[in-house]
């Protein structure tokens, strides 16, 4: 497999704000690589700094074997971008803005095709292209630049994102065209806070935090660190009695039902003893990115509903005094185990 | 109640400082003009002398107003008085424009109008704020005028008379806002309507009866077709009348109605002329950084395109019509020509160089707007699109430099065209046509600085592009064009580079000036697009 986007300790300061501090990313052609993280934890100064619009403070960024600040011109007639919040020009139609764009990036040359395909992608995308910039709404605008982007073969996309104003039927047909697109041999780099957008489409996920990645891999080697959801009827069931379940987190009984929380590589373990209760109206939820992100940010993002065991005893929340706390906290999560 | 006060502590926060400006430099306009009058026209006599050749001179009576005698206040009332309430119109239709449609444009005006505010009352508040600042305006005048002694009763009708004025364009920018579908159209539509009214007003200025004394008019029908004219037939200093400003305060009032009666049945965001169907796809031109450039500016190019050519009409025609005042009483128009001679130019060459220099202003605005244009594509996010295609940053920069430069060869170029054809037309041949095209190239350099400066500060410290580059246009213009007039120190004059900008008078025409700012212009472009190519594109 070749690597098609790689950073090596990558640093970006703004001022005294590190929002970039050492960050390593590595994206394997043919990927959909999701890029998960928390507003403000540097995905967007990431994606600009790999188009060339911004430049490094330090470290390396290479992307299609290009370096992207010297060489932006070379690498965009490769790659298309799709950014978070998209702002057209006025005055200008959606159709108009379509054209100029994939122009630029060379993608009509094949005239009729090129027509073809934006029709097409016009229509799936359920999109009037003959109303002015301004008019339309923070998702049609979404629309113009993603239907530049897939009118147009692009060796990556680099979506920030790209789903933030779609309805579930157009994110519907996003994943469809996008897996179209990697059909034909594109790479993915699918910035994102929508976790199960993520959970559906990308292959291998990044976890950035406060300017460095956290955790990465495949889905399935993340379970580990996500926990399960077991709920059932509480009817004569005494507490000591589940105290021989084990691998039990937050036990709590309330509206009749008994809740618990077990680690996802764990739930084969609990079932048994689940049996010998005969328990009534079982019910398992699946872990999810979601869970695993409120683990992973529960204590920067102050979130509400940010499980109560997570609190790794660092008071201080600083934006770079903190800068380990998520490599720390899940270390804990691990020793609880 | 409350809600209103908030609504306008609003209004007043937003504005705490362009509203100020405008308002000083109304009143500072006023004060100047008072200044100038006293020492320059210090007698009666001066005063009835020039009088004499505004009468006979069509194009000064379009520029300045309506005589009515050589007192000293009237006089200064029909210097200043027209371009007075020109400001304080566009004052007005910004500020109505600004707190309405370009409030539904960004999406403010739909956050006030969810809270109990409602719809109606932000335009309420907007009256009332606009409002204010013409009664700031008028007193702004008032004090301009009375601070240097010129009658009280003569300087507050004045006062008065721009403020109501001002009313009357506040109240059409708000009916224009309610049509108009976008900011930039409205603001377009709105200033043109206070630009029309300045020339309706001075073509009925232009066309009136002179009196047998020599000093005074009765103005021509089309003065009685124009807010500004309106508020001249106040006779301020010499009649003293004030029925004449029921006029522009009924029919702003009549304005204010209508835009209500719209904003009453309308929905927040729509307007009267709504979008029409749009292309759905591009023209095949449509293919470049260059090209986007010159779609997205193509309109204001025109507007400055005809400005110039506009100007260049009139400077043609001035110096015929100032030598058909064939006044042998006249000691200035004398001692004018006897000094013309001596330097071998002629009245027309003279009226051209002047009115050209205002040529050279609108040629570095246009410049200015080009280089604030890529600040704004920058600011607004629609550059990074652009850059995320295959466009290099100093692409994209240099295209727009390229633009702006064949812009104000076109502005210089058009205001030639129109100073050759009313010259041709005129018969007048005091100007031979090279010497007219030495007049315009002489303007180039100039202009060519507002590009290649402002251009400097967009790479270097990009916030302050559109900020920099205004101050920097309005010192210049008045260090170098107002500066001798306001006698203001030799070495501060030259920093401006309208200073620089040569007189051309047959072979001993000084050029240096010109080569200097050439050489400038293109060193600092060339420094700019070096240093963008080691710029990050953002929106900080």
């Amino acid at each position: 497999m070749t690597t098609v986007v790689q950073t090596v300790n990558l640093h970006k300061h703004f001022g005294r704000v590190h929002a970039l501090d050492g960050l390593d990313l590595e994206i394997q052609a043919g990927e959909i690589h999701g890029f998960l993280g928390p507003n403000g934890a540097g995905k967007s100064t990431t994606l600009r700094i790999l188009l060339g619009l911004a430049k490094a403070t330090s470290g390396s960024a290479t992307v299609l074997g290009l370096e992207p600040w010297t060489r932006a011109v070379d690498l965009h007639r490769r790659l298309a971008y799709v950014p978070g919040d998209v702002r057209l020009w006025p005055n200008l139609s959606g159709g108009e803005t379509i054209d100029l764009l994939s122009r630029l990036r060379g993608g009509t040359a094949d005239g009729n095709a090129y027509r073809r395909r934006k029709a097409r992608l016009c229509e799936a995308f359920d999109f009037d292209p003959g109303k002015k910039g301004r008019a339309y709404s923070k998702g049609n605008r979404q629309k113009v630049v993603l239907i530049a982007a897939l009118a147009t073969d692009a060796e990556l996309y680099l979506l920030d994102e790209p789903t933030s104003g779609l309805d579930p039927l157009m994110e519907a047909v996003f994943r469809r065209e996008l897996l179209a697109a990697v059909e034909r041999g594109a790479t993915v780099l699918l910035s994102s806070h929508i976790l199960s957008e993520v959970e559906v489409l990308c292959h291998r996920v990044s976890i950035i935090r406060a300017g460095r990645i956290v955790d990465g891999g495949t889905l399935d080697s993340l379970r580990h660190l996500t926990r399960t959801e077991i709920s059932f009827a509480a009817d004569g069931l005494e507490a000591q009695a589940l105290a021989r379940l084990g691998a039990v987190h937050d036990l709590a009984f309330d509206g009749g039902r008994v809740r618990f929380s077990a680690d996802s590589d764990r739930v084969a373990e609990v079932l048994p003893a689940l049996g010998a209760l005969a328990v009534q109206g079982l019910t398992i939820n699946p872990p999810s990115l979601e869970e695993l992100f409120l683990r992973h940010y529960g204590d920067a993002s102050a979130h509400p509903e940010s499980p109560a065991d997570i609190n790794n005893g660092n008071g201080d929340h600083g934006h770079g005094g903190d800068r380990h706390g998520g490599r720390r906290h899940l270390l804990g999560m691990r020793g609880r185990a | 109640m409350g809600v209103l006060l908030i609504l306008w502590r609003q209004r007043l926060r937003r504005d705490r400082w362009q509203l100020p400006c405008w308002i000083l430099v109304i009143g500072a306009f006023a004060l100047f003009a008072v200044s100038v009058v006293s020492s320059t026209y210090g007698t009666a006599a001066s005063r009835s002398e020039i009088l004499q050749v505004a009468i006979a001179t069509p194009a000064i009576l379009m520029l300045r107003g309506l005589p009515r005698g050589a007192d000293q206040g009237a006089f200064t009332f029909f210097l200043i008085y027209a371009f007075l309430a020109l400001l304080a119109g566009l004052m007005s239709t910004f500020l109505a424009v600004r707190h309405s449609r370009a409030d539904e444009e960004t999406g403010g005006a739909e956050l006030v109008a969810a809270t109990p505010a409602g719809r109606l009352l932000p335009n309420t508040a907007t009256v009332l704020h606009g409002t204010a600042a013409n009664v700031l305006a008028g007193l702004a005048v008032f004090g301009g005028f009375a601070a240097r002694g010129l009658d009280p009763q003569g300087s507050l009708l004045a006062g008065t008379a721009t403020g109501a004025v001002g009313l009357c364009f506040l109240g059409m920018g708000l009916l224009v806002a309610q049509c108009m579908g976008t900011s930039r159209g409205a603001n377009g539509v709105s200033a043109a309507l206070v630009v029309l009214a300045y020339v309706v007003r001075g073509i009925g200025d232009a066309t009136g009866t002179p009196h047998s004394d020599g000093t005074t008019m009765t103005e021509g029908a089309a003065s009685w077709f124009s807010p500004i004219g309106w508020g001249q037939q106040t006779f301020a200093f010499s009649g003293n009348r004030a029925w004449p400003l029921l006029l522009p305060l009924g029919l702003g009032a009549a304005c204010l109605t209508a835009a209500w009666l719209i904003l009453r049945v309308r929905d927040t965001g729509d307007s009267v002329w709504g979008d029409r169907p749009a292309r759905t796809s591009a023209r095949a031109g449509l293919n470049s950084p260059v090209a986007l450039a010159l779609r997205l500016q193509s309109g204001s190019i025109l507007g400055w395109g005809l400005s110039g050519l506009a100007l260049g009409l009139l400077a043609g025609s001035l110096g015929k019509a100032i030598a058909a005042v064939d006044n042998p009483g006249s000691g200035i128009t004398a001692a004018l020509r006897a000094m013309l001679r001596s330097q071998g130019i002629s009245l027309t060459q003279l009226m051209v160089s002047v009115l050209f220099s205002i040529a050279g202003v609108l040629a570095a605005a246009c410049a200015l707007q080009a280089v604030i244009r890529l600040r704004q594509e920058e600011a607004s996010g629609t550059a990074e699109l652009l850059l995320a295609a295959p466009v290099g940053r100093v692409r994209w920069l240099a295209g727009y430099l390229a633009l702006g430069a064949l812009a104000v060869v076109l502005v210089l170029g058009l205001a030639g065209v129109g100073a050759w054809a009313t010259l041709t037309g005129s018969g007048d041949e005091s100007m031979p046509a090279d010497a007219l095209w030495q007049t315009v190239l002489a303007q180039l350099p100039a202009a060519l600085l507002y590009l290649a400066v402002p251009a400097l500060v967009f790479v270097l410290w990009p916030a302050a592009t559109i900020a920099a580059g205004w101050v920097l246009l309005g010192l210049g213009v008045f260090l170098g064009i107002f500066g001798g007039m306001l006698g203001i120190d030799q070495g501060l004059r030259d920093l401006s580079p309208f200073t620089h900008t040569p007189v051309p008078h047959g072979d001993a025409t000084d050029w240096s000036g010109a080569w200097w700012m050439l050489a400038i212009a293109g060193a600092v472009a060339c420094l700019a697009v070096l240093v963008m190519r080691r710029r990050e594109v953002g929106t900080a």
